[in-house]
């Protein structure tokens, strides 16, 4: 019985490695080639799909997160007669924390899934076995221009996220409940630190950015090219960059803010 | 007829998982041959175009293609290797993201120097070569699977390979799709002079257009030969396949236990004995 489940765990612990050196292999080889001038051109159209396509949800997300934050925000400090406060709170809040998480699991559940079931469809229907037999590398043509294009977008989207996000809660916390203008846009002026919070926001940013997309494009890659693995693989690149955007984001906030 | 072996395979050993699929296989594909490889589901047809085209690696053996050996090769070679191949895939494999004419220029825009004017030239060629050049602005899902495959023979034929790899090029094709695919391939082969390699399960469009039959099974190959050759064995398992009966040396069943001692129901029970009773006094 002990071995039994000693020899799951070395199976599982195996495979979970191979998968994890599979992935890093992958990465690699996508990455280190410099694309050509029909290489730009698809990392633009990969740019579109992943960044512009998803900006109505970032969007739309960032305007109610912002705005409830303004509310919640409000009713908080109002008791103690300090809701001129706000603007710093949901500022503070979205730029270290919510924007790049919430634009993050946003961005897994849109662009990450859509990437996954796309490359898995490409391999099901011999796409990809198919560029091989052209003599075209697939990981240099699918793979790479989704990846830099994934790892520039996430954090664009995020500063988008920031700016809608701090307008939403202007529109609450000053258009509807009164708080005056100049306090709000002044205490967020003097509280938010370009390189403490923006720039350490911004690496969160990018380190989601890159787990996601990796994640997603992995995960489609090794699919097993059935209907039944399609679904799979998209299930779980949402599940897992999930987790990983939570876990790092423990890990850097505790490394960022958490004076370690 | 030729009679120089453009593809060797030889002693190759493939196993998926722990599933053996090739245990010894040798075989020779002649060139300028239209050759058919067919055996049962599962012996491996799709695997083997696999071997020849260097997509996956056998455990153990060789394969020689237009004489270089594939085991080993570097990428640079074998990359070389299969601009002198085209492939038709069993869906066709067209690029969804791309117009029929995109589909055809693919391997024309990544391996030569083509002006805008030749390429335009001769994608419309090899569109018109399989009947489709009026479909030019279409996408792949607007075309219907027969147009798909002819297109993507366009594809493959583009670089004007001199080995070309069918999978399974009738299955799912209409009685009229299938007359023009075969036709296609007969007369491409013969007047490009290329060799062609088809996999197919349909013996009697393989016997048509086939200089040669391979028939797999049992890991190995179990008969090679004309079309006349196999269909006049008598051989249990060669007889069985060429003339589709349904049990013989190839079990129609999967291996399971006895029907009897799997049944819940006594009215299901019962049913299987009257049957087996009515077979077997019809026998009589």
């Amino acid at each position: 019985m002990l071995v039994n489940c000693l020899q799951s765990l070395g199976q599982w612990l195996l495979r979970g490695l191979g998968g994890l050196g599979g992935a890093l292999i992958m990465l690699l080889q996508s990455v280190t080639v410099v694309p050509g001038p029909r290489g730009w051109q698809r990392l633009v159209q990969q740019l579109y799909v992943v960044g512009v396509q998803s900006l109505i949800i970032i969007i739309v997300s960032a305007a109610f997160i912002g705005m409830v934050l303004g509310l919640q925000g409000y009713t908080l400090l109002v008791d103690y007669g300090s809701e001129q406060a706000v603007g710093q709170m949901v500022a503070l809040t979205l730029v270290r924390e919510l924007a790049p998480v919430v634009a993050a699991l946003l961005f897994a559940g849109r662009a990450g899934s859509a990437l996954t079931a796309e490359l898995g469809l490409m391999k099901a229907t011999e796409q990809l076995a198919s560029l091989e037999m052209f003599g075209v590398d697939p990981l240099h043509r699918i793979v790479a221009p989704r990846f830099i294009a994934g790892v520039i977008a996430l954090p664009i989207l995020v500063v988008i996220f920031n700016l809608v996000g701090i307008f939403g809660g202007h529109l609450v916390a000053v258009d509807w409940l009164g708080v005056h203008s100049g306090a709000y846009w002044g205490n967020m002026q003097a509280a938010v630190s370009f390189a403490d919070d923006i720039v350490n926001g911004l690496i969160k940013a990018l380190v989601f950015a890159v787990l996601v997309t990796w994640t997603a494009l992995y995960q489609g890659y090794m699919c097993e090219p059935t209907s039944q693995g399609i679904s799979t693989a998209t299930t779980r690149t949402v599940v897992y960059s999930s987790l990983l955007i939570l876990g790092f984001d423990f890990i850097l906030t505790a490394l960022m803010f958490g004076g370690l | 007829m030729p009679q120089t072996p453009l593809v060797e395979i030889s002693d190759l050993h493939f196993a998926r998982d722990t599933r053996a699929i090739f245990s010894g296989l040798n075989m020779q594909i002649q060139q300028g041959c239209v050759t058919a490889i067919m055996g049962p589901s599962g012996c491996g047809k799709t695997t083997l175009l696999r071997l020849i085209g260097g997509q996956l690696i056998p455990q153990q053996g060789q394969i020689k293609v237009f004489d270089q050996a594939l085991v080993n090769i570097s990428r640079d070679k074998l990359t070389q290797l299969r601009g002198r191949m085209g492939v038709l895939f069993q869906s066709g494999a067209l690029f969804t993201d791309l117009n029929v004419f995109e589909n055809v220029a693919f391997p024309l825009r990544e391996h030569t120097s083509m002006t805008a004017d030749e390429l335009n030239d001769k994608v419309l060629l090899m569109l018109e070569a399989v009947g489709l050049r009026g479909t030019k602005e279409l996408m792949p899902a607007e075309l219907s699977g027969g147009m798909a495959r002819r297109v993507a023979l366009a594809r493959a034929i583009a670089m004007e390979p001199e080995l070309v790899l069918y999978d399974e090029p009738f299955t799912g094709q209409d009685p009229i799709a299938m007359a023009v695919l075969q036709r296609l391939i007969r007369s491409l082969n013969d007047n490009l002079k290329i060799t062609s390699v088809l996999v197919s399960h349909d013996v009697a469009e393989a016997c048509e257009i086939a200089d040669d039959l391979i028939l797999l099974g049992r890991g190995g190959v179990v008969a090679q030969g004309s079309p006349d050759k196999l269909l006049n064995s008598s051989d249990p398992l060669v007889y069985q396949f060429m003339h589709g009966q349904a049990d013989g040396a190839i079990p129609f069943h999967y291996p399971a236990p006895e029907l009897i001692t799997e049944l819940r129901t006594t009215k299901a029970i019962s049913s299987l004995q009257t049957s087996t009773q009515t077979h077997s006094s019809e026998s009589h």
